[in-house]
């Protein structure tokens, strides 16, 4: 019986684990107040079409260089977008004047410190600590 | 009137190249407040041809008035507003000798957000015609180093490429996708000389302004920008203003285009084709005007792939016949001579094969290399090759090297 039930707990730690985990998070400063986005605003939020935050508050997008592992993690499991689209995208609006392009950093740490220090700030990263001063977003 | 690359347009862009070097070459890109921006990009290319000139005197050798040098600034205040503007100087051939002008300066209201947006535009716009217009003159930006000449037809490129107007511009989300559309009320420039080539076939003593058109265009992406569907329409027009001994009368010409755009993007590929018929009228220049109403048809398909991160390979298709109804031109050649100034057939059409091989060794630089085989010379400046003419069948090969930030 007891057996049956550590059994049982190992079978659920195993499942739970080997559920595929996503390589990428979304992250804002901790002062948004929005844990959820529908894949459509974020991507008008990540493509620099969209400006605001659904509850109004300025946004500010920061993103990891075209060639980081991360970001194209990021552009095609999180946005369903290849990386080169984004950078069309961007490059569309910015030389032609119809769109500003995303602050770029250079690494995962500068973007965590950068979103946590922005308010209005929303990235992402590989993976979140926590005690990282930063709010998670779910993307669906 | 023709104009030449001037050496104080060579000392501007000398004075240019200095200012940009002068910043770090690390981070050209910058806020200096978040909400401010500034980007730029520059370009040189050479050209060499058998036959016919592209980008100077190609055809006795390396050609090099092929540059673009351009920036930008842009700033949000608010997330509603956006400022933007941009200066460009390019030089190509004797089509274009490197004047600074204004590319765009415009203010942009966003009048709607959330799912569904909404927003207004003025001052001097770029025209959202095809795929590629509005950012024509970024190398990084355009299909490879020479437009598709079929829609981005370089002989009215001016015509076709900004102007003062108003714009209202929207998008709509829904479950199958995205749809953009933009209308303009504009009024086109015309400054270059070849436009006169093409309305008139030679350069008249008068001159040809702008009058009041209009442009529309929607755009639909569908499966998460996998699949991007356009038409852009309109009615472009302009006035010519005779001189006072001139053979014209005050007439107008009007371009009413139609472009229907696919695009199809995949992880490694990406295919676009477009298809043009533009209805050209003329409007009361006098009976000395032995032209009459014409449609133009043209279209390209191109294939790119990029077979590595950091490498593309691209081939093209692309055909111009400036009248649909005399694709070979031969009407045109009997009219011409009947008129007393004959002019070859293959002025009419262009069929342009085209390989090109892109690397991009940073994400500012970008290295290309393009061969064309042409059968015709629909797609070349006349005032390249004065005072002769374009010949029929010939090769062009082209490199360029581009920077962006």
């Amino acid at each position: 019986m007891r057996l049956g039930r550590v059994l049982g707990i190992m079978l659920a730690v195993w499942l739970l684990s080997s559920l595929p985990a996503r390589a990428v998070e979304v992250i804002a400063h901790p002062s948004v107040a929005i844990p959820r986005l529908n894949l459509t605003y974020a991507k008008g939020l990540f493509s620099m079409r969209q400006t605001r935050w659904p509850d109004g508050t300025r946004a500010w997008v920061f993103v990891l260089p075209d060639n980081h592992p991360v970001h194209g993690a990021f552009s095609k499991e999180v946005l369903n977008l290849y990386p080169y689209q984004l950078r069309q995208t961007w490059d569309r609006q910015v030389y032609s004047g119809t769109g500003q392009a995303p602050i770029e950093v250079a690494s995962e740490e500068e973007m965590l410190r950068r979103v946590a220090n922005t308010p209005g700030a929303i990235g992402y990263v590989g993976r979140v600590n926590p005690h990282d001063p930063v709010r998670i977003i779910t993307v669906d | 009137m023709i104009r030449y690359a001037s050496s104080r347009s060579t000392r501007r862009l000398c004075l240019f190249g200095s200012l940009l070097l002068g910043w770090s070459g690390q981070v050209l890109a910058f806020e200096l407040n978040e909400a401010l921006q500034v980007h730029g990009f520059l370009s040189q290319a050479a050209a060499l041809t058998n036959r016919n000139n592209v980008g100077g005197n190609s055809s006795d050798g390396w050609a090099f008035e092929l540059r673009e040098l351009g920036a930008n600034v842009s700033w949000r205040p608010d997330p509603d507003w956006l400022l933007s503007a941009q200066g460009l100087m390019r030089w190509a051939g004797r089509t274009d000798d490197g004047d600074l002008r204004l590319d765009y300066g415009f203010v942009d209201r966003t009048l709607l957000t959330g799912d569904n947006r909404l927003g207004i535009q003025l001052g001097k716009i770029k025209n959202s015609y095809g795929l590629y217009n509005t950012t024509r003159d970024v190398a990084h930006t355009r299909p490879g180093i020479l437009m598709p000449q079929s829609i981005y037809w370089d002989r009215i490129r001016d015509f076709m490429l900004a102007a003062p107007g108003v714009s209202l511009y929207g998008e709509h989300n829904g479950p199958l996708g995205t749809l953009n559309w933009q209308a303009s009320v504009l009024k086109p420039e015309v400054s270059a000389t070849e436009v006169e080539y093409v309305n008139f076939l030679m350069d008249m003593p008068g001159r040809l302004k702008g009058r009041t058109s209009w442009l529309g265009q929607a755009m639909l992406e569908l499966d998460h920008e996998r699949w991007r569907l356009g038409v852009s329409l309109g009615d472009m027009a302009m006035r010519y203003a005779p001189a006072g001994i001139d053979p014209l009368q005050p007439g107008t010409t009007h371009y009413r285009p139609i472009v229907l755009s696919l695009e199809h993007n995949r992880e490694t590929w990406t295919f676009a084709a477009e298809y043009t018929e533009i209805a050209v009228k003329y409007r009361d220049h006098g009976p000395m005007f032995i032209l009459s109403d014409n449609t133009t048809q043209a279209y390209y398909v191109q294939a790119t792939w990029r077979f590595e991160p950091r490498w593309q390979a691209y081939a093209r298709y692309d055909a111009l016949y400036v009248s649909k109804g005399d694709r070979r031109g031969k009407q045109f050649e009997a009219l011409t001579a009947a008129a007393g100034m004959p002019l070859p057939g293959h002025l009419l059409y262009a069929e342009d094969i085209t390989v090109g091989l892109r690397h991009d060794p940073t994400p500012g630089w970008s290295l290309s290399l393009e061969a064309h085989r042409v059968r015709g010379a629909a797609g070349l400046a006349r005032v390249d090759h004065l005072p002769g003419l374009p010949e029929k069948g010939w090769n062009l090969l082209l490199l360029q090297a581009a920077y962006r930030f």
